[in-house]
């Protein structure tokens, strides 16, 4: 009885499909799995006008923070497939499955990628009183004395960047997990620990008035807000890059060319003059993406990440 | 003469019309989200932070601000009349506040509180526009060993906060620091008392908790009592909030410590109003020279921690200004205000921003001015709140508890822990195990364990780090000392109720003659 009635239910489904050219028909909730005023927050709610004008659609922003973005992902993985609810989330994606393995989804089957929209670059930093000046310089003392490396918390991108910095460059560093990534920094004004990979924003002034030395930006690119910092990548470590990225994920199940015209819409927004003048002093890195391309990205991350937490043994 | 100029620009500033009306706008949301329990200070700004696109960063931070020192305010309201507190940092002003409600003194409560308040207010402005950059630097001098040290003290010192059977309110400590055990560790990702529900991987709400013990149960308790209790008309008069000449030379010095001690817990990121108003309480009824008069409606039990929690409200922005670095989740909001509008904060901020600064820190004395203005004529309105009837004060009041619980997580699992913590706090009260010990544990053991960790990673595992650092080996002295005489005055009590047994004897003789 029960298979009859989802047949029949799909077979409705199927004989009115949502058309694309339709969407979106109704209001847009976006759900945002950080509390109001984060960088991911502030960053939707500066894309929502953008989309709302193409759409002639209310775009609805939700917060819904916990669980190191988990409990907002876990939602919208629940949300109806309809285009109508999506998910704006972080890297945090990719690397809070590495550790957390009571989700209650399965990030590659009940979301399905739409567009990555841009990155934050971390950087390497140290106190400014410290005695070294260089990346190197700090891995050779790490090596005389073990180091601690402060992180914004388990399993956030911070601290696999971190983790992935100390598996390819053998540092001796000892990783410590604060709440947040204001706490992380006071830890390094206050020299209680040494190293921490900050993005520009959050080192903010105290990266301008010397309290706080950037020794690489995590990459294989320098960044243009600090064209003298060396990157990873020339100091001889190809694969740290690692970068903070957002991106907007619809629940699995959305109608192929939904994910379409969203990915398109949203690519749209992010060649808005007035949008790009108004992140890009944010630290925003915007780029295009394709779903196909996005969906492999994080494919690809998700093992990464897995396999570094088995590796580093962060997962037991 | 800098210092005077500074001040002139901050007024300048503060002083506009546009952010006069913001001020006040601020102040008076804050107040009614403060009167109302359950609405939460974080909920509040949370939900106006989008509208702060539009205004101008310092009229912005000008309102928000306004909120969040407003709310301080009016909390005590709802804690003196209703034994609700309006927010967790007032929770401790019902143990003294309601018993004077109930005595009829109510208004003269809500007045000497408001007065409290203001005082603790200027108390930390003060320090805030003389010494921010100074007290900045030494908030860094605190690592994880000297914060544990420090909640390890405040555990000690609070630990008889409440009335009547100290194994029992040590039991509660000890039910508050396990349930605050709940969530996801910081250190290892394990997951702890979550059975399997996600939203409870962030450890159970802070709102949550207080309104089910505090408010919840308060409500089915008073619904038990069936009978609305006698009002005296009299004691609703605007008159009969005049202090007596005793409350007055009473409240000085308890105002005084409350608002140093704000200070100082204020400045402190991760800590806040709350642990000083907790803190303050415990500090004046262990001073006390007749502790015994604490719980029964002392006024020193609700100047301190009224001035305690407005200091604290006041100094937390030294950090977030100076540092950057936002003490509490409110005062991420408010820095993320601060990046909206592509301002970094940071240590250069005095300098860079300085109409944003100054005007800023200005607001506050039009804030609190404002508030004082608003609070005393509204005393009257809110006393008379105590005669609306219970069957249609009650329903509301749960209404509220509903929707801040709900807007504090934006979650439906929060009310449901409001119905659990109402049920738990119920069987608490019947058996008389006190709340304020609960919400102690609860507040300080999270904190306590978090800096343990960390203080124990950092020193690779020694235990000598809280010793080998000056300042928390200091801390951890006066934690000692607090230990022994805690053990040595409840001695000196206990031998004082028993009499000597030659009295005995002779009194045996007496009744058998």
């Amino acid at each position: 009885m029960k298979s009859i009635l989802t047949a029949a239910l799909m077979a409705v489904g199927l004989t009115q499909p949502l058309a694309a050219q339709d969407f979106p028909s109704g209001p847009v909730t976006i759900i945002v799995p950080y509390s109001p005023s984060g960088n991911t927050d502030v960053f939707t709610r500066h894309l929502a006008p953008y989309l709302e004008e193409q759409w002639g659609q209310p775009v609805v922003i939700d917060n819904r923070p916990g669980g190191g973005s988990m409990v907002g992902t876990a939602q919208a993985a629940q949300a109806k497939p309809d285009g109508h609810t999506l998910l704006i989330t972080t890297s945090a994606f990719v690397t809070a499955p590495a550790i957390q393995d009571a989700l209650p989804f399965d990030p590659r089957e009940d979301l399905t990628p739409v567009a990555n929209v841009g990155h934050v670059s971390y950087i390497l930093v140290t106190n400014g009183d410290s005695e070294f000046n260089t990346l190197e310089e700090f891995i050779d003392a790490s090596k005389k004395a073990p180091k601690f490396a402060a992180t914004a918390g388990l399993g956030t991108t911070t601290h696999f960047a971190i983790e992935k910095f100390i598996a390819d460059s053998g540092a001796d560093v000892d990783v410590v997990h604060f709440k947040g990534g204001g706490p992380a920094v006071v830890s390094i004004l206050s020299n209680e620990t040494d190293i921490y990979g900050s993005s520009v924003s959050s080192a903010g002034e105290n990266l301008k008035n010397g309290k706080v030395k950037a020794l690489a930006v995590l990459g294989n690119e320098r960044i243009d807000a600090l064209p003298d910092v060396p990157s990873t990548g020339e100091l001889g470590f190809p694969d740290l890059e690692i970068k903070q990225w957002v991106g907007v994920f619809a629940p699995a199940g959305t109608d192929p060319a939904i994910i379409r015209k969203l990915n398109a819409d949203v690519n749209t927004a992010l060649k808005n003059e007035a949008f790009v003048a108004t992140v890009t002093p944010l630290d925003w890195t915007l780029r295009e993406s394709t779903p196909e391309g996005f969906a492999e990205q994080v494919d690809a991350e998700l093992n990464k990440w897995k396999a570094l937490a088995v590796k580093q043994g962060i997962k037991k | 003469m800098e210092f005077l100029g500074n001040i002139g620009l901050g007024f300048s500033v503060a002083l506009s019309l546009t952010n006069i009306f913001y001020c006040f706008l601020g102040a008076l949301l804050g107040t009614l989200v403060g009167v109302i329990p359950g609405l939460g200070v974080l909920a509040a700004i949370s939900m106006l932070f989008p509208l702060t696109f539009h205004l101008e960063p310092t009229t912005a931070l000008i309102m928000l601000a306004g909120i969040w020192y407003g709310t301080t305010y009016g909390g005590s309201t709802a804690s003196i009349l209703l034994n609700l507190p309006g927010t967790p940092a007032n929770a401790v002003t019902c143990l003294d506040g309601y018993p004077m409600a109930k005595q009829g003194r109510g208004g003269v409560a809500l007045f000497m509180t408001t007065v409290a308040s203001f005082f603790g207010a200027s108390f930390g402005i003060i320090l805030l526009t003389l010494f921010t950059p100074v007290i900045a630097e030494y908030a860094l001098r605190f690592g994880s060993a000297e914060y544990f040290a420090l909640m390890l003290m405040g555990l000690v010192a609070a630990s008889t906060i409440s009335e009547g059977s100290a194994i029992k309110g040590l039991a509660m400590v000890v039910l508050g620091i396990i349930i605050g055990l709940v969530g996801m560790d910081t250190q290892s990702a394990t997951i702890r008392f979550s059975f399997g529900v996600l939203g409870l991987l962030e450890g159970v709400s802070l709102i949550a908790l207080a309104m089910g013990i505090f408010g919840v149960a308060e409500i089915i308790m008073s619904v038990r009592r069936v009978k609305t209790a006698d009002i005296d008309p009299e004691t609703l008069k605007l008159s009969a909030i005049k202090p007596t000449r005793d409350d007055v030379r009473r409240s000085w010095f308890p105002m005084l410590r409350g608002a140093s001690m704000g200070s100082f817990f204020g400045t402190l990121p991760g800590t806040g109003p709350s642990i000083a108003a907790f803190l303050s309480y415990a500090v004046e009824k262990r001073i006390s020279k007749t502790p015994e008069r604490f719980g029964k409606g002392a006024i020193e039990g609700i100047m301190a921690p009224e001035a305690a929690n407005n200091a604290a409200d006041q100094t937390a922005f030294i950090p977030t200004l100076s540092l950057g670095v936002p003490g509490s989740a409110t005062m991420a909001l408010m820095l993320g205000v601060l990046m909206i509008h592509g301002v970094a904060p940071g240590p250069n901020l005095i300098s860079s921003q300085p109409e944003l600064f100054w005007g800023l820190i200005m607001s506050f004395w039009v804030g609190n001015v404002i508030l004082l203005l608003l609070n005393i004529p509204l005393i009257g309105v809110w006393v008379r709140m105590l005669t609306i009837p219970y069957h249609i004060l009650f329903p509301s009041v749960l209404m509220f508890i509903c929707i801040g619980a709900y807007t504090s997580g934006f979650s439906t699992l929060n009310i449901w822990m409001v119905t659990a913590f109402g049920t738990l706090g119920y069987l608490m009260r019947i058996f008389r195990f006190p709340g304020a010990p609960l919400l102690l544990g609860f507040v300080l053991g999270p904190l306590m364990e978090e800096h343990f960790r960390r203080a124990m990673v950092l020193s690779r595992g020694d235990f000598m780090t809280f010793f080998d650092r000056p300042i928390s080996a200091t801390i951890m002295a006066l934690t000692g000392l607090v230990l022994i005489w805690s053990i040595w005055s409840s001695e000196t009590v206990r031998k004082r109720r028993a009499p000597p047994e030659g009295e005995v004897a002779l009194a045996r003789d007496a009744t058998d003659a």
